[in-house]
């Protein structure tokens, strides 16, 4: 098993990579390209897992060598799990990345990074709502501070491949239970948030 | 937007499929304006950056080191332990037990005493006194039990607070360098107050070569609250310049070790919590695991360490060590004969070497930059006998031999260093 | 907090970092040469030279926080940097206390000191991070201030 780090480009991906690899950390280009990518080891349940810091992609339709290349570790990586890094205080475009390597029927675990500076936008994410719709475990974190890192990677573990039909299916199912008892949800996703 | 997703479901989805998708889920979970930034969490920004978090960790370790010798320091060995031990438990035991001056048994456990003008007198203080019951006791309750205690409280606030973990993200990125985390902070800290309860810190590191590199470090260049309470008692002026040595150490050995040892050294996760206010009674748990631990594994070693070094001056042990070790130490080091006795009692109690090196300070024997090289081996030297059997505990043979190859090494490379740039300055 | 209490905020942190700013630079002195005592102000650091450079950084660092939250104080990224120059002023200040307290109990000769000897250890000259010590207290109503919102 690998771990792929994807996401958009600045959404402090290296940050992250370096919170979760150890110090020997090899950085090489992509065969035939000049594009540079990072490797490192993590330590999983007591295993040592490789991570993979995948050049920053927007979407899996490549635009650039970068997000070529990204496409192409990915395929090549089939068993592997991605963590979806997110700019939580813009999840929307972050999203459409992270759906379509769900699509793909990768096992994802979505990362909110910047959540502090979401929060400084004013922006407040339900974690445990976002977590039901995608069926996927989704994790706040800072990753100028470690927040969060634990957690995330207590879950990677958790991660399954889910089906699109399934997201679509649970957002109806979600969005019908919030017209009939909106105020329960409201609670729940309160408790979730990251103070 | 009004038609039904369902319906056009195939795998993957279009783009503007996938953006409707998206915006029915962020319409549900995503509020903006709902969150205000709040002062704790402005203050734990400021903590974690570097710019604002370096003067703000520096702050808190002048607290820290304030805060211990004001605490082991003066208010509890200097004002009430000195008199204790010195005006009425050793004129106690002097004029009751058994022997007298001279009688082996009685220099074993009460006085030594020490030659004065060709005559034998009897020691006037539990430092010099070197008996089981004297020095052994002294620098246990006296000293040590206080430095340990003053250590783990403050160590146990910052913890509770959420501070350590974010001092730890802080230095995160300089131990990296050496192929440590910065969770290494933990176990450092840690060993200031003693390094058994350091060592047991260890565990949470996941490889081998990191367990073996942070005991190793730990061992050796971080020096215990026994000898920190010994040094500031003796050479409080050179304090500053013994522990920017022994850091300098810690990371150029780290370094060293991370480039050599096999293995891999990966990321150690730290929980970082919110900044919260602690709890009197989980300090107060926190306080009283560690320093028992203290008790309970240290302490049986220091006395048995103290005998052993009594019997091996009775016997003439160490006369002998120090003839066939002396002029190695002599030439390589530069310190005088007179410290290779104190150097070699140091492997089994390093606090009373110190306290040795004190007394041919006080007769003016050695030079400044002596008594610097000579305190500054004695750290890292060798681990006290009780570290050294936790590490037995923690690893296995072979990695102890490692680590006291690895350890000669270093005590010989950089006592040499050090002596080296003596010369060069002109101070050796 | 209202327009008021931030103009105040603004001129009283600005005094308030200035003179941290002298005095960590008195200090900072002081540690390069002998150290001075300047009526009820004491900066010889007599009692423990090695902290000397060590507290001079901090308060010059907590002046550098003061003076640089002025700016927009009424945001609360901006009073923060003023509530943790004030933390700092309390570590030094706090331990600077605690030095004294420690060194009061104690006797010369005897067990306890005594009254006269306990109450003459608290005598000035004091150092200046003690003096800052009461003027940095005034961030706690701004800390209270915030919470209300």
């Amino acid at each position: 098993m690998k771990i792929l780090l994807m996401g958009h480009p600045n959404v402090g991906k290296s940050v992250f990579f370096n919170r979760l690899t150890g110090a020997k950390v090899f950085e090489s280009n992509y065969p035939g390209t000049t594009v540079d990518f990072m490797k490192g080891w993590m330590r999983l349940e007591r295993e040592d897992v490789e991570l993979i810091d995948v050049p920053g992609a927007f979407s899996l339709e490549p635009k650039d060598r970068a997000e070529e290349v990204a496409v192409k570790m990915l395929e090549e990586n089939r068993d592997s799990v991605v963590v979806c890094v997110l700019d939580a205080s813009k999840v929307e475009r972050g999203l459409y990345l992270a759906l379509e390597i769900i699509e793909r029927g990768y096992p994802v675990v979505v990362a909110l990074n910047m959540w502090d500076v979401a929060e400084d936008k004013n922006i407040r994410i339900d974690v445990e709502k976002l977590e039901r719709i995608l069926g996927v475990p989704v994790v706040p974190t800072i990753a100028i501070s470690g927040e969060g890192f634990k957690e995330l990677v207590s879950k990677i573990k958790d991660a399954a491949p889910v089906k699109i039909e399934k997201i679509i299916e649970s957002v109806g199912a979600v969005s019908a239970a919030a017209s009939t008892g909106e105020a329960q949800a409201q609670g729940g996703g309160e408790s979730a948030a990251v103070s | 937007m009004k038609r039904k997703l369902k319906e056009v479901v195939k795998v993957p989805l279009s783009v503007d499929e996938r953006w409707d998708l998206i915006e029915k889920i962020s319409k549900q979970t995503v509020e903006f304006g709902a969150y205000k930034h709040t002062l704790k969490d402005a203050i734990a920004e400021l903590t974690v950056k570097p710019l604002t978090g370096i003067p703000v960790a520096i702050a808190v370790i002048y607290g820290f080191w304030s805060f211990f010798c004001d605490f082991a320091g003066t208010l509890f060995t200097d004002g009430f332990m000195v008199k204790i031990f010195d005006e009425h438990w050793l004129p106690w035991l002097q004029s009751f037990f058994l022997g007298g001056l001279g009688n082996p048994f009685y220099a074993l456990m009460v006085d030594a005493g020490h030659i004065e003008d060709g005559v034998l007198v009897a020691s006037d203080n539990c430092f010099e006194a070197f008996g089981v019951l004297t020095s052994g006791l002294f620098i246990v309750f006296g000293v040590v039990l206080w430095a340990v205690l003053a250590f783990y409280l403050i160590f146990a606030i910052l913890e509770d607070i959420g501070y350590l973990p974010r001092l730890a993200v802080l230095v995160d990125t300089v131990l990296h360098k050496i192929g440590l985390h910065g969770y290494a902070i933990v176990p450092t800290f840690l060993s200031l107050g003693c390094n058994v309860p350091g060592v047991t810190a260890t565990r949470p590191l996941e490889t081998r070569k990191q367990r073996f590199m942070m005991m190793t470090l730990l061992a050796i260049f971080v020096p215990c609250g026994a000898q920190i309470g010994i040094m500031q008692e003796l050479v409080p002026e050179l304090m500053g310049w013994i522990f920017l040595t022994l850091a300098i150490g810690y990371l150029g050995f780290g370094f060293i070790l991370n480039k050599i040892v096999l293995g891999k050294s990966p990321e150690l996760i730290m929980d970082v919590p919110p900044y919260q206010m602690p709890t009197l009674r989980n300090i107060g748990r926190k306080l009283w695991i560690r320093t028992s631990r203290f008790l309970l594994v240290a302490v049986p070693f220091v006395l048995l360490g103290s005998i052993i070094v009594g019997l091996m001056y009775l016997t003439g042990a160490m006369d002998w060590l120090a003839a066939v070790f002396g002029p190695l130490l002599m030439v390589w080091f530069g310190v005088p004969s007179e410290t290779v006795a104190p150097l070699i009692a140091g492997f089994l109690r390093k606090d009373l070497a110190v306290g040795v090196l004190g007394g041919l300070m006080a007769q003016g024997i050695m030079t400044t930059f002596q008594v610097f090289t000579s305190v500054v081996l004695l750290c890292i030297y060798f681990p006290c006998l009780a570290t050294f059997a936790l590490m037995l505990k923690e690893e296995n043979w072979k990695e102890i031999l490692g680590s006291f190859a690895s350890l000669v090494a270093m005590v010989f490379v950089y006592g040499g260093l050090i002596h080296l740039i003596g010369i060069m300055l002109g101070v050796a | 907090m209202n327009e008021n209490e931030k103009k105040f905020g603004q001129i009283y942190f600005a005094v308030l970092g200035a003179v941290a700013l002298a005095f960590g630079a008195a200090e900072l002195i002081a540690s390069a040469g002998e150290g001075f005592t300047w009526g009820i102000l004491d900066s010889s650091g007599a009692s423990d030279p090695m902290f000397l450079p060590w507290k001079a950084i901090i308060l010059l660092s907590a002046s550098l926080f003061y003076l640089s939250s002025v700016k927009n104080f009424a945001e609360v990224h901006q009073i923060a940097k003023a509530v943790m120059a004030s933390i700092m002023i309390w570590i030094v200040a706090g331990m600077a206390i605690w030095a004294r307290i420690a060194s009061s109990i104690p006797g010369e000769e005897t067990w306890f000191n005594s009254l006269e000897g306990f109450l003459a250890s608290y005598a000035p000259p004091y150092c200046p991070e003690v003096f800052l010590l009461p003027f940095s207290l005034v961030i706690v109503y701004y800390i209270l201030k915030e919470g209300e919102t």
